[in-house]
């Protein structure tokens, strides 16, 4: 069985980086989403500035070696404004929370885009061909004198540059009252959910005017109000099954066929608290921040500040495995809740095999963890270490004080302002993309670009 | 590793771990610092553009679990030398003993609103000054040694349960839609007054009260006072400038301090926490005295 944590250590090069380093950047231009297609051969990105920016894989050469599978620009457009929410006297960002791609059914491509209210569905297509020879018209468009017209001919489609076209097909606008923070479109490929801080709806891909409430914890009395939704996603086989987590680290799987309202879960996955390590911040280090079915279906893949880990869906007692990603971070929780870093909401991937899962942490730093061998590796998205076709050497962080090897960091040297929240991870190949900021990074293990 | 901190704002201790024996000061002072922090967090977050509700909600249930924590320290429960004529004293000891059975006071929103009061800290970054420990007390003492301050942390346990109430009250309606957003009150720092402050006359002095109306001065009023330059350099006559009592009564027993007369003492800066607040929210039948009308509401309710 191969090791990919190993393999990638050694091997894994820069495939392509944003052009032009930046000396600074706006805000806008920051990362808020990754998301590859489901064959891996488009990637998109989500900025706060309301831009989508899609990749496209460029097909292997065998005559450029060196160019094989590079992605590159495809297309960029704006999916979302900001607006005013004149009844609140509320600004609506437009930070794009959440890309998914739908299964691609014909030629064209189609992506459901989300910022904190309203949630758009995108058609990308390819026009590679236009018709020229028109009776009436002349090839820059102006209408012919109909008295030089002698003969009739038949417009013939010529080929013309690629042009990609994005248009929105559908906005599911007025529907959240909260902040959206999750979309997941269903196995069924005819109906998709939005979760905010509150509520579940659940949509049909082709109906914007109304949707379905299927989970609702605002309590009567806000008052009263303790937990929040942080994350939700369809099983990926399995229609009638979607899972949610929530700001106090439970999970809740719920089955549509058991109620219109799934208010009561089927299955509650929460891991019991240890009461010698209860501190004042113990609830929200257990806040999950991403929750991932695993491709086969049977396991969950969770991330809380300080821990990654995996549930087994029939094991709702304790997790199966618990992978820590930056411990030594917990004698720290004081200063990081002053600073505000304690609430960041980390993602989470799985590999396509399910065998490896990885997130990222501070400093710009990423860790993999490999379920088979538990080995694990710490990695670093960063202009120095990440020319292209570099290989990527793993870090360490030591504990202030500790013994230090030579390129370790300190715990007290991190760079808490660069934190690598999102990530995305091939559906089939060892590729993942890693978004720093405003940089978004490819990786991909060369040696065994196939998954196994 | 660069933490961003409040400006001026020193911290005690390096707290890097957290004790968990009660009694030790490390693990009160951090109590202290935590409660701080959570406040002003929320004081922040009611200025951003739009309030994560996720990070307020685990903003309040800290606060909670603060309160919690405090009201189950026994050396907290001091005796409360209270004047026998206060009125809200059964209702402050209702709030309190409803805040150590259950973690979250459901207090009706009115009734926070109303009653909440002025959740000042006591935050002495000098460290001099932490050695004025009261043995009764949790809390530094900022002030003269006369002062007693034994009866806040009781006090405090209700006053922060209100304000728990209030901030999600608040959240309800900010978020929920109502036809008039709460007016968020961007809070008004004080700048660090060098010279000891008198709280009550202060506000005497901007009308915001009548005289007639101030009840409790004597012995109940606990007010702790925070010491955050970060806060800029307003002065508290600016503060209370924004103070908008046609809603509210003012009831002047929260800001009075033990003292043998008169009610006015002598204090450092003058902290107040005002969540936001929603003029649709029903308020207890206490009159209402209206006085600087261009201010923003305040939510100084009173505390016995």
């Amino acid at each position: 069985m191969l090791s990919p944590i190993q393999v990638l250590c050694s091997d894994i090069t820069t495939l392509s980086l944003e052009p032009e380093p930046f000396a600074s950047y706006t805000e806008a231009d920051i990362i808020s989403t990754v998301e590859f297609n489901h064959t891996g051969e488009l990637l998109a990105t989500g900025d706060k500035g309301g831009r989508v920016v899609i990749f496209q894989r460029e097909p292997e050469s065998k005559t450029e070696p060196f160019s094989q599978g590079e992605y590159n620009v495809y297309s960029t457009f704006q999916s979302h404004e900001p607006e005013f929410d004149y009844l609140k006297s509320l600004e609506i960002e437009e930070k794009i929370n959440k890309i998914r791609w739908l299964p691609q059914q014909n030629a064209a491509h189609f992506l459901l885009s989300t910022n904190d209210k309203t949630i758009k569905l995108w058609k990308v297509s390819e026009r590679d061909k236009r018709p020229e020879g028109y009776n009436l018209k002349d090839e820059e468009g102006r209408i012919k004198d109909i008295s030089t017209v002698t003969s009739l001919q038949v417009p013939v489609l010529k080929p013309m540059d690629l042009m990609v076209e994005v248009t929105p097909r559908r906005v599911f606008a007025n529907a959240h009252t909260y902040h959206i923070n999750s979309i997941s479109v269903n196995s069924d490929y005819e109906t998709y959910m939005s979760a905010d801080d509150l509520r579940i709806n659940l949509w049909h891909l082709d109906i914007t005017d109304r949707s379905f409430n299927i989970v609702d914890i605002k309590p009567a009395n806000m008052e009263d109000l303790t937990e929040v939704i942080t994350a939700a996603e369809f099983h990926p086989h399995h229609c009638n099954l979607f899972v949610y987590s929530s700001s106090k680290g439970t999970l809740r799987l719920c089955d549509m066929r058991e109620a219109a309202l799934c208010d009561k879960h089927s299955k509650l996955f929460e891991e019991p608290e240890d009461p010698s390590a209860r501190s004042f911040f113990s609830e929200i280090i257990s806040s999950v921040s991403d929750v991932k079915f695993s491709h086969s279906g049977r396991y969950l893949l969770t991330r809380d500040y300080l821990t990654a880990k995996v549930w087994d869906l029939n094991m709702e007692s304790k997790p199966l495995e618990t992978y820590q990603v930056h411990d030594y971070l917990r004698s720290k929780l004081c200063s990081l809740y002053e600073n505000d870093c304690i609430f960041d909401k980390f993602e989470c991937a799985w590999n396509g095999s399910d065998s490896v899962i990885m997130t990222g942490a501070y400093n710009n730093f990423f860790r993999m963890f490999d379920r088979n061998t538990k080995r694990d590796v710490t990695l670093e998205a960063s202009r120095e270490s990440s020319k292209p076709r570099a290989v990527l050497k793993p870090r360490r962080v030591c504990a202030a004080g500790g013994k230090r090897r030579k390129d370790d960091i300190s715990v007290d040297s991190l760079d808490f302002t660069k934190k690598i929240l999102h990530t995305a991870w091939h559906p089939n190949e060892n590729i993942i993309a890693i978004a720093a900021t405003n940089n978004l990074y490819i990786f991909q293990d060369k040696l065994n670009s196939e998954m196994h | 590793m660069t933490m961003m901190m409040p400006k001026g704002q020193k911290r005690k201790l390096s707290i890097e771990e957290e004790a968990s024996d009660y009694r030790a000061p490390t693990w009160e002072s951090q109590q202290q610092f935590l409660l701080t922090v959570s406040l002003n967090k929320y004081q922040f977050s009611q200025q951003l553009r739009e309030p994560s509700l996720r990070r307020s909600v685990l903003i309040a249930n800290t606060l909670r679990q603060i309160s919690l924590q405090m009201s189950m320290v026994p050396s907290v429960n001091v005796e409360v030398s209270e004047p026998p004529g206060i009125a809200s004293s059964a209702l402050t000891a209702s709030i309190a003993a409803a805040a150590k059975r259950h973690s979250a006071v459901t207090v009706d929103s009115c009734s926070a609103l109303a009653t909440c009061p002025m959740v000042s800290l006591n935050y002495s970054p000098n460290s001099t000054e932490k050695t004025n420990y009261s043995s009764e007390s949790n809390f530094h003492i900022s002030i003269e040694d006369d002062e007693d301050w034994g009866s806040m942390s009781t006090d405090t346990d209700s006053s922060l349960s209100a304000v728990i109430s209030s901030i999600l009250a608040a959240l309800d309606s900010t978020i929920d839609g109502n036809p008039q957003p709460a007016p968020r009150i961007p809070l008004r720092p004080l700048e660090n007054m060098s010279k000891p402050y008198e709280g009550s006359v202060a506000l005497v002095n901007h009308g915001l009260r009548d005289p007639g109306d101030c009840r409790e001065q004597q012995e109940d009023g606990s007010m702790e006072v925070m010491r955050s330059s970060y806060l800029g350099d307003f002065t508290v006559e600016d503060l209370f400038q924004d103070i908008d009592t046609s809603l509210v009564d003012i009831d002047m027993g929260v800001i009075g301090h033990r003292s043998t007369e008169g009610g006015h003492t002598a204090g450092d800066d003058l902290f107040m926490y005002l969540p936001p607040f929603s003029p649709h929210s029903p308020f207890s039948p206490h009159s209402i005295t209206p006085t600087s009308q261009n201010a923003q509401p305040a939510l100084i309710g009173q505390l016995a």
